[in-house]
């Protein structure tokens, strides 16, 4: 493991206005480059707080995050031209095609003219995209929506790449060229960052994972050694649903 | 520059799309303005060539009297005036029972006599006069005895305006007095000259002495003449304008709620880039929409009888009040998009608030004709602004000059939107609750 993090919390704690409880309790965690870190936790744990906080659309209400040597509180605009957000909802215009919608990230990133277009049509192709460019997003299938998701967040080539349960109710085929791509990517030195709720996904992507419940972080490390240190729990999911009981979260 | 632009291409083509959206900015108020042209123009007078008010005349008076007052409903312009139903004549009664039932609002009744009855007090009253003067005739006077007044029966329909009511009464009695006035004038005459045989009656009627000449006092030489279309076209057109709001709400909220925007704040662009690219491209639709109306006022509505639209002679000045009119609206839009919280809150309260706005402001209803508290409430409406601005520069031939003070309403206005629309982001941003 490198000694410098490309991602350094400290004491990070978010209470949202109006609620006593923290969504993040003052957790702290360092995540090195090129890895494929995995925030596990159940509904309300505070993953999507977390992730929010380190792309700077939540401020904190406490707390220290460094990404990539820039402080988030002063740099966040040098920040943001290195990292790239996969939302967990589709984020994207149901009335523009898939092109304009990329043409338009792409645009925001600062790409313009052949430069993003060869981008796009190269991760059109890649994600079986290509016939269907030109087609609105209303029209894709949930698949292909979570696809052109993805491709939005990739287009100007983030250093740290944040995924928000990104292959959440698709099909097995999107899901295998999604979480492909995200090996590949990451084997070429991007840094990726993964909320799930799928374990076997997580125990087989991630090569550390942070289980995250109430806002603190309850386990931490390699998931094939946590599973490896508890054989009884067999593998990542008896281990979480140990560590998180097995009440229904709202 | 390059990112304003893109955000502004997006707009235009979400806009494009939305099928249901483009109709509702241009097609519906064109079809309000003529609609409410033709419903509005016999109150603002022009279709005087074609009465439209049918009026039922009952005239049992049979002489000089109801035949002048009839004459002068017909000379009006104004009313229809029918004298019998289903070919009978028409009779008190009867005219009392078509309008009590609805099927016709007014109806005047001169009662029998009314004349002979005028013309024997008139007599009375000129033979009393010259008594006093020593020139009494007192066989005559002996002869006179006062009548009971003329009583002018008139059935209104409950739903009948009270400014309408004062129109026929006003009628009536105008062609009376000047009958009445007429006859005094005749039986002095008629008596000086037999009591004093050397006098010379004026062969001239003084009825004639009073004219009214009427004009619209504007800045320049210009011939505006008030009417429907004067007012509707940049009334509605106003109104459009505003009812952006419901548009750019949906699009802010549909961003937000979708998760567009979260997206597009973790990337390195600025919010009020985002908000004024949305300005730039509703600011656009608000011209053609300008442009759409001015049209709809200069060829659509001459097409279906109404008066043709006149537009002021300075074109920097209506240019200038299209302008900051549009930037009001879009401000306002914003405003209203980014402090509520869902579709419903910003659809309701975004359209209510435009419809109160131009309640209060005049657009509906003339400021003149509310009481005097909302005319001073109507002071606080942008859109009493923009009304005022228009009227200055279609009804009054006003340039640059006489519109500064609205431009500078409106200009603040939309400053002080796009001020809370920036604090309120700032403090209170999506997800930061």
């Amino acid at each position: 493991m490198p000694e410098q993090p490309i991602i350094g919390i400290r004491e990070l704690t978010k209470i949202y206005k109006g609620s006593e409880e923290a969504a993040v309790n003052g957790i702290s965690l360092d995540i090195y480059p090129n890895e494929i870190f995995g925030l596990l936790g159940p509904n309300g744990a505070g993953k999507t707080t977390t992730i929010s906080i380190l792309c700077g659309f939540l401020q904190a209400t406490r707390g220290q995050v460094t990404i990539d040597g820039h402080d988030i509180r002063t740099d966040l605009d040098r920040i943001k031209q290195i990292i790239g957000i996969v939302p967990q909802d589709i984020a994207l215009y149901p009335t523009l095609t898939g092109r304009e919608n990329l043409a338009f990230f792409g645009n925001m990133y600062g790409l313009y003219g052949k430069v993003l277009h060869e981008k796009i049509d190269h991760y059109l192709a890649e994600f079986g995209l290509d016939k269907h460019a030109n087609r609105t997003i209303g029209k894709y299938s949930g698949g292909m929506k979570r696809r052109v998701n993805l491709i939005a967040g990739l287009l100007h080539d983030p250093k740290i790449i944040f995924l928000d349960e990104p292959t959440v109710g698709i099909d097995v085929q999107s899901r295998v060229v999604i979480l492909n791509y995200l090996k590949e990517i990451n084997r070429k030195g991007v840094t990726i960052i993964y909320t799930s709720h799928y374990m076997e996904e997580a125990e087989n992507l991630c090569s550390r994972v942070a289980i995250i419940d109430r806002g603190n972080i309850i386990a931490l490390g390699n998931p094939r050694e946590l599973v490896r240190a508890n054989p009884e729990f067999k593998n990542l999911e008896n281990i979480f649903l140990h560590l998180t009981g097995k009440e229904m979260r709202d | 520059m390059k990112t304003y632009l893109s955000v502004c291409r997006k707009e235009m083509l979400l806009l494009v799309r939305d099928k249901a959206g483009l109709a509702m900015l241009f097609i519906m108020p064109v079809v309000l303005v003529v609609i409410s042209s033709l419903m509005q123009e016999s109150g603002w007078g022009e279709l005087s060539k074609d009465p439209t008010v049918p009026l039922l005349f009952v005239n049992n008076d049979h002489d000089t009297l109801g035949t002048q007052i009839l004459n002068g409903f017909m000379q009006s312009g104004s009313f229809e005036v029918i004298d019998s139903l289903d070919g009978k004549p028409l009779s008190d009664s009867s005219a009392r029972e078509a309008v009590r039932k609805g099927a016709y609002t007014i109806a005047v009744v001169i009662p029998k006599g009314a004349t002979s009855t005028l013309l024997a007090n008139v007599r009375l009253a000129v033979a009393k006069t010259l008594a006093g003067f020593g020139m009494g005739d007192a066989a005559l006077l002996q002869s006179l005895t006062l009548r009971d007044s003329v009583n002018v029966t008139i059935y209104f329909d409950p739903a009948v305006k009270r400014t309408f009511k004062n129109a026929v009464v006003g009628s009536v009695r105008e062609n009376y007095y000047k009958f009445q006035g007429e006859w005094v004038f005749r039986s002095f005459n008629r008596e000086m000259a037999r009591q004093m045989p050397l006098y010379q009656p004026p062969k001239e009627f003084f009825s004639e002495a009073l004219r009214f000449r009427e004009e619209y006092p504007s800045y320049r030489e210009v011939e505006v003449i008030p009417n429907s279309t004067q007012h509707n076209v940049p009334a509605w057109t106003i109104f459009a304008m505003f009812f952006i709001v419901i548009p750019l709400t949906q699009s802010l909220i549909q961003e937000r709620e979708g998760g567009s925007l979260f997206r597009l704040l973790t990337m390195p662009v600025s919010y009020m880039t985002l908000l004024m690219g949305k300005v730039g491209v509703y600011l656009v639709v608000c011209l053609i929409q300008t442009v759409a109306m001015l049209a709809a006022g200069i060829w659509l509505l001459p097409l279906v009888g109404l008066p043709k639209l006149v537009l002021g002679n300075d074109l920097a000045a209506m240019l200038a009040m299209t302008l900051v009119v549009a930037m009001a609206a879009v401000g306002y839009g914003m405003m209203i998009g980014t402090i509520s919280r869902t579709h419903q809150q910003a659809a309701a309260f975004g359209s209510i608030s435009i419809i109160i706005l131009a309640a209060m402001g005049g657009l509906w209803v003339p400021i003149y004709l509310m009481p005097s508290f909302m005319r001073s409430v109507s002071a606080i409406s942008p859109l009493n602004w923009a009304i005022k601005g228009y009227y200055d520069i279609f009804l009054r031939g006003g340039g640059l000059a006489q519109i500064a003070p609205q431009v500078i309403k409106l200009l603040l206005f939309f400053i002080s939107s796009v001020a809370v629309t920036a604090i309120y982001h700032s403090v209170k941003k999506p997800m930061n609750n």
